[in-house]
């Protein structure tokens, strides 16, 4: 091995180091804006619009709360409340309401993870 | 060492021919019988030993041959000729044999050990950025520290494989041209 095959072999590894940020940056991409859903269709807000929304389902009204580039449910008229204690909703993982037939879910983003791989 | 540039055009084109055929059976037996490794794109990149010593035997045009060749049999072969597997294996190929290429030019600098890893580091890098084109993504790029990370020995062990091969070579290639 000559010294300057060492030199690949430490460019090579200094160069995989130098990627964690990239794959950081690759992995995080901020959803844009988000869209509620119910039975008489959909709503779209963006997520730098700080305020609340309600939207009415089949049995009852939800209320969802934008603030801070987050969406959550902050209170519905079904007895379980379960949509209010799903947290915030994130890339591919909505808040949903399903016996009222309400969503809401993140929109311009990704979680960046990998569905498949194939070779 | 020694190439075979100056041995008759007849014996070039044998041995560019055996190495591609050498390239391809490496590439295929990789392709189905080597189980996936855990770091997606990631390969061990046996076919690669026949560019290496393409390169130091027969020239930079006749390896660039058998590097690409490489790929487009092996892609009919398996049947992914023309689709993103294909893209994918074409654009790592391509990144791999410049970079090699690039580094045999210094040849006193840089080994084929050195050319091993360099062209490993290479085409997992091309890989992911050609995943990321035809995702649409950037999440493929997430890949890159541990793809490159996972490069490194296998390049290392490749290229000290190709440089015990290609120090044997001479004695084969006496013992093909004596029958």
């Amino acid at each position: 091995m000559t010294r300057g095959d060492l030199l690949i072999v430490i460019a090579v590894a200094g160069f995989a180091l130098l990627a964690v940020p990239v794959a950081g940056v690759a992995l995080v991409q901020p959803a844009e804006g988000a869209v509620f859903s119910s039975p008489a269709g959909e709503t779209r807000v963006a997520l730098d619009a700080p305020g609340r929304y309600q939207v009415a389902g089949a049995r009852g009204t939800v209320t969802f709360e934008v603030a801070e580039g987050q969406v959550r449910a902050i209170a519905a008229e079904c007895p379980d409340g379960l949509c209010v204690n799903s947290g915030v909703a994130r890339p591919g993982r909505p808040i949903v309401c399903a016996p009222n037939g309400v969503s809401a879910a993140l929109t311009g983003g990704g979680a960046g993870e990998l569905d498949a791989v194939s070779r | 060492m020694r190439s075979l540039a100056d041995t008759g055009p007849g014996r070039l084109a044998a041995t560019t021919a055996a190495l591609l055929a050498l390239a391809v059976v490496l590439g295929y037996l990789e392709a189905v019988l080597v189980p996936p490794l855990p770091v997606p794109g990631v390969k061990l990149g046996l076919a690669n030993l026949a560019v290496i010593v393409a390169l130091v035997r027969v020239g930079a045009a006749r390896a660039a041959f058998v590097s690409l060749g490489r790929v487009l049999l092996v892609s009919l072969a398996v049947g992914t000729l023309g689709g993103p597997a294909f893209l994918l294996s074409l654009g790592g190929a391509l990144a791999a044999f410049v970079v090699m290429w690039a580094l045999s030019l210094r040849a006193t600098s840089f080994s084929p050990v050195g050319w091993s890893v360099a062209g490993a580091a290479a085409h997992v890098t091309a890989q992911l950025f050609v995943a990321a084109a035809l995702a649409g993504s950037p999440a493929p790029l997430a890949l890159l520290p541990l793809s490159l990370a996972a490069s490194l020995p296998f390049g290392l062990a490749l290229g000290f494989l190709a440089r015990t091969v290609l120090s044997r070579l001479p004695e084969l290639s006496l013992s093909v041209a004596g029958r």
